[in-house]
């Protein structure tokens, strides 16, 4: 007993202790639930089974109506779209804007930072505000399209099933964005200008140092800025509550509201555990590759 | 073409994008200070006319902002608190060693750090429900987003205290002090700026958090601004100026955190990101 | 008060790595010890398992008669003196010198009372309101040998201490500590890289190579009496010159392996026909006329002028360099003879690298 006080005291007990706390915290809290998630997804579970822990077993049912449902189809191209859509808008855009404020023209610090203020918002004001930019009748984003000429009636954004899956789209490329550029830059920043200097005393011009400096030295941590975006974007739900609410007619459903709307709109949690079973499963994926390319990162 | 203009030229492609990407936020503002008819003028007055300042008072009542705002009040403290206890100290160990027990930590942090909420809240509030937390739904509210914060808050204090030479720990043993004396006294002041821009983030997350909310919390007097938020905008939907009030109020407080601390802000998330 | 330190078979092991091995070694109270070694040799793992930042694997180690294998740091009552310094940034001068003090609950008036009399000793009274990051490399420096002499504690340890001091200054400064430990007459334990350092502080002075101790006394006796050859090489500079060499039949004499196979008289008597290493510092080496016979013969190849003395490398290998007065008028390609005093030749046994003069 004295051996542990003084270890906690003076020694790595110390260090355990805290340590510890972390781990049982979030093994309570993320470790137990996803454990528990891959259990309901055999039950059947709905309001009058909730309060006790175990539920009746029903085996895989809950898997086959998921892949039979008819909106699953819908619910997994949804998904695709939008989530390679949204990193892929994200990151070019992200990159753009990193590279615009490399320049290092007086203020150029100051502006990127202001761009963050769109990632600090909470996700549902940002729905909320692009759910009224995109309004059909009034919205600015119509009236600027339509005074550009680009296009001649207004889009209902919201409620045609055509487009709403990019209207939330829109929203998520103008909420991730800052991140991706801010990542992007850390990365740009670390590339000695030395180099820059050497290619240009080479002979290359600024096309040639882009390509052959620039995208190179910035290999891991695009993997990872890819990777944080196909995560973060797997995560999105506050603007589908927001804008669309996965409607209309299931038109721009993604598998992260689906899990949620079967859960608590049906209340049918077996299946919403299906969906989140699968989706955490490609989520850990992906954060695979993220950590082993922060791993290069560090190692360099 | 000189130095000098080639600046001011970039300079002002700086302040055209900055306006481009702020102007959702500039017009939520405009709005929330028209009247009714002039929301609705084609085409849009992109200027405000006289602000319309008695919106904002309309709805304080009306919406019930003040609830609204004490419960996600409550929710950022309780998650900042739960995140900062529990998540501080582990951040700090995983800072001061470098071996294989360390790395598989690190690693299953990252790993908890992209389950995605709206996945995750179908088990929590299962689970919640059949030990009875779902009695206490704010506080289980709580206890499931600090869960969600923590890896990313580990992940930006480890950096923090990364930035703490080793020796001024090993200065303060020999100097009399326990671990935990070293710890308080001398790393965690070090540390402080990094650990207080992280908890500031924590801090806009739970504020604005809204999935576990949701899901979590059925009492309507419990819930907090972003929920009250989709209760007011359902049937208002019209009274656009109203609802661009109520996402104002709901929102400047962390606008004016982020202007006044931007700097620290950016600086934290750059050191901490990708490492 | 201060106290002798004792260490006892010492062992350090991380993981399969054995950082200290078999360590003995005796601090008389009051003595000033230096370690030193080449980078890696387990010198600052000894210090720091003397401090209680590392724990030892084996052994014993006594402070002042008691074993502190198990006590943590804050209870050996030890000072250290960090290479940078650590000085807490966040507290000026006078909070940074009585932390301690702070700890052991003394009063602040006290507090103050002994600041203010150290920062008399150390020449800093007009720094006490300052915060580290406003001082310089060297006041930073006195302020972290302040943080050590205000507790008076059971002994110094000072872990590279001037390595980060420009050259002048550290010079300056190696005497200041030493002049500080005549007057306090603390035990100290000194880590350092630098053998000049070592020697010129020190009273004992220890050499440690790859975890062990190869050789330990006062600074001239490993001058003189180096135990084997590492320790012959790595005391003195410019390091000692070895060459090749045979005993002669005779065992009173030894055959350089160069190419003027020169033959060295020796004053002791040695097996014959032994394969040896022979030691030859380069000060000792003086210049004559070459001898054909049996002499030593070099020819001047670079020249390496300080103004005081002046460097001369043989053009042959093994290279031999010799310290000679600067006035010399040795030329570049120019042959000379070499000539050393019989005592003043080092011999080392060619496999086991020890010494032969024992």
């Amino acid at each position: 007993m004295t051996r542990l006080i003084r270890s906690l005291r003076d020694g790595i007990g110390f260090d355990t202790l805290l340590i510890i706390l972390a781990l049982f915290y979030l093994f309570v809290f993320a470790g137990l639930p996803l454990i528990y998630n891959v259990i309901i997804s055999f039950q059947r579970v709905d309001v009058f089974s909730l309060g006790t822990l175990w539920h009746p077993n029903v085996g895989f049912e809950n898997y086959e109506r998921v892949f039979n449902d008819p909106l699953a189809r819908r619910v997994l191209i949804n998904t695709l779209i939008f989530t390679i859509g949204s990193v892929a808008l994200q990151f070019t855009l992200g990159f753009a804007a990193a590279l615009f404020f490399h320049q290092r023209f007086p203020g150029a610090t100051w502006f990127r930072g202001l761009f963050l203020a769109g990632w600090i918002m909470p996700g549902l004001v940002v729905g909320v505000l692009w759910n009224w930019l995109l309004s059909g009748d009034f919205g600015v984003i119509n009236h600027v399209l339509k005074s550009m000429g680009w296009i001649d009636s207004a889009i209902f954004w919201r409620s045609d099933t055509a487009w709403s899956l990019y209207a939330v789209m829109m929203a998520n490329v103008w909420y991730g964005m800052p991140f991706n550029m801010i990542l992007l830059s850390v990365g740009l920043a670390a590339i000695p200008d030395d180099l820059y200097e050497a290619a240009e005393l080479d002979g290359a011009n600024a096309w040639q140092r882009f390509w052959t400096i620039t995208l190179p030295m910035m290999r891991s941590t695009i993997g990872a800025v890819l990777a944080l975006g196909v995560i973060f974007t797997l995560q999105q739900f506050d603007l589908f509550a927001a804008i669309t609410q996965g409607g209309p007619a299931g038109s721009s459903t993604v598998a992260q509201y689906w899990s949620w709307e079967l859960s608590f709109r049906e209340f049918d949690f077996g299946r919403g555990a299906v969906i989140s079973v699968m989706m955490i499963v490609v989520v850990l994926f992906v954060s695979l590759i993220y950590v082993r390319s922060t791993r290069a990162e560090t190692r360099l | 073409m000189s130095a000098a203009w080639t600046n001011r030229l970039l300079f002002v492609i700086a302040l055209v994008l900055a306006g481009i990407y702020l102007f959702p936020l500039y017009w939520m503002y405009v709005t929330s200070l028209k009247t009714q008819s002039s929301i609705f003028a084609v085409p849009p007055e992109f200027l405000p006319g006289v602000p319309q300042w008695q919106n904002y008072a309309l709805i304080w009542d009306v919406a019930n902002i003040p609830r609204y705002m004490w419960n996600s009040l409550v929710i950022a403290t309780g998650v900042t608190a739960f995140t900062l206890i529990f998540g501080a100290g582990a951040a700090y160990v995983l800072a001061r060693y470098r071996n294989p027990w360390i790395d598989v930590t690190l690693f299953l942090v990252l790993m908890l750090q992209v389950l995605p909420p709206s996945l995750m809240v179908t088990p929590i509030f299962v689970g919640f429900a059949s030990v009875g937390l779902l009695d206490y739904p704010r506080f289980g509210a709580i206890l499931a987003i600090s869960a969600k914060t923590m890896p990313f808050f580990i992940i930006l204090c480890r950096a923090a205290f990364m930035t703490v030479p080793r020796e001024l720990e090993e200065a303060a043993l020999v100097d009399g002090n326990s671990r935990a004396g070293a710890f308080f006294m001398i790393v965690l002041p070090l540390a402080r700026n990094g650990i207080l821009v992280a908890a500031l983030l924590i801090f806009m997350q739970g504020f604005g958090e809204y999935v576990y909310s949701a899901s979590l919390i059925a009492d309507n007097r419990l819930h907090p601004a972003s929920i009250g938020m989709t209760n007011f905008l359902q049937p208002n939907v019209v009274n656009w100026n109203a609802i661009m009030a109520f996402a104002a109020t709901y929102v400047t407080p962390i606008v004016a955190a982020f202007v006044l601390l931007q700097r620290q802000i950016v600086n934290g998330l750059t050191a901490g990101a990708l490492k | 008060m201060t106290a002798q330190i004792e260490i006892i078979d010492v062992q350090k092991h991380y993981g399969s790595f054995h950082a200290l091995r078999d360590i003995n070694l005796t601090i008389p109270k009051g003595q000033f010890v230096a370690l030193v070694g080449p980078s890696g040799c387990g010198k600052s793992t000894l210090l720091r398992s003397i401090a209680g930042l590392e724990s030892i694997s084996g052994g014993t180690m006594r402070i002042a008669g008691e074993v502190v294998n198990d006590m943590p740091p804050r209870k050996r009552d030890l000072a250290m003196v960090f290479q940078s310094y650590a000085l807490y940034p966040h507290m000026n001068v006078r909070d940074n010198l009585t932390y301690a003090l702070r700890l052991k609950r003394i009063p602040r008036a006290e507090r103050h009372a002994k600041a203010d009399e150290v920062a008399k000793v150390i020449g800093l009274e007009a720094l006490l309101d300052r915060y580290p990051r406003e001082l310089s490399g060297g006041q930073r420096q006195r302020v972290a040998m302040g943080r050590a002499i205000i507790r008076e504690p059971k002994a110094f340890l000072f872990d590279e201490p001037l390595s980060n001091l420009d050259a002048a200054l550290r010079v300056k400064m190696r005497k200041e500590v030493r002049a500080l430990h005549d007057r306090i007459g603390a035990t100290s334990v000194y880590v350092t890289h630098d053998q000049i350092e070592a020697m010129t502080m020190a009273d004992h002075v220890v050499v440690l190579r790859a975890g062990v101790i190869e050789q330990q006394g006062r600074p001239m006796e490993l001058y003189d009496r180096p135990a084997n050859r590492f320790v012959a090489g790595f005391i003195g500079s410019p390091a000692m010159n070895f060459v090749p060499a045979v005993t002669g039949t005779d065992g009173r004499s030894v055959t350089l392996e160069m190419t003027s196979n020169a033959r060295l008289p020796m004053d002791i008597q040695i097996a014959e026909g032994r394969p040896v290493t022979a030691g030859l510092r380069p000060e000792h080496l003086e210049i004559c006329a070459p001898d054909p016979e049996d002499g030593m013969t070099i020819t001047v190849g670079a020249i390496e002028r300080t103004g005081s003395s002046c460097y001369l490398f043989s053009e042959e290998a093994p290279e031999i360099i010799i310290v000679t007065d600067g006035a010399t008028g040795v030329q570049q390609g120019e042959r000379i003879g070499l000539r050393i005093r019989p005592e003043r030749v080092h011999l080392f046994d060619r496999d086991s690298t020890v010494s032969l003069r024992g």
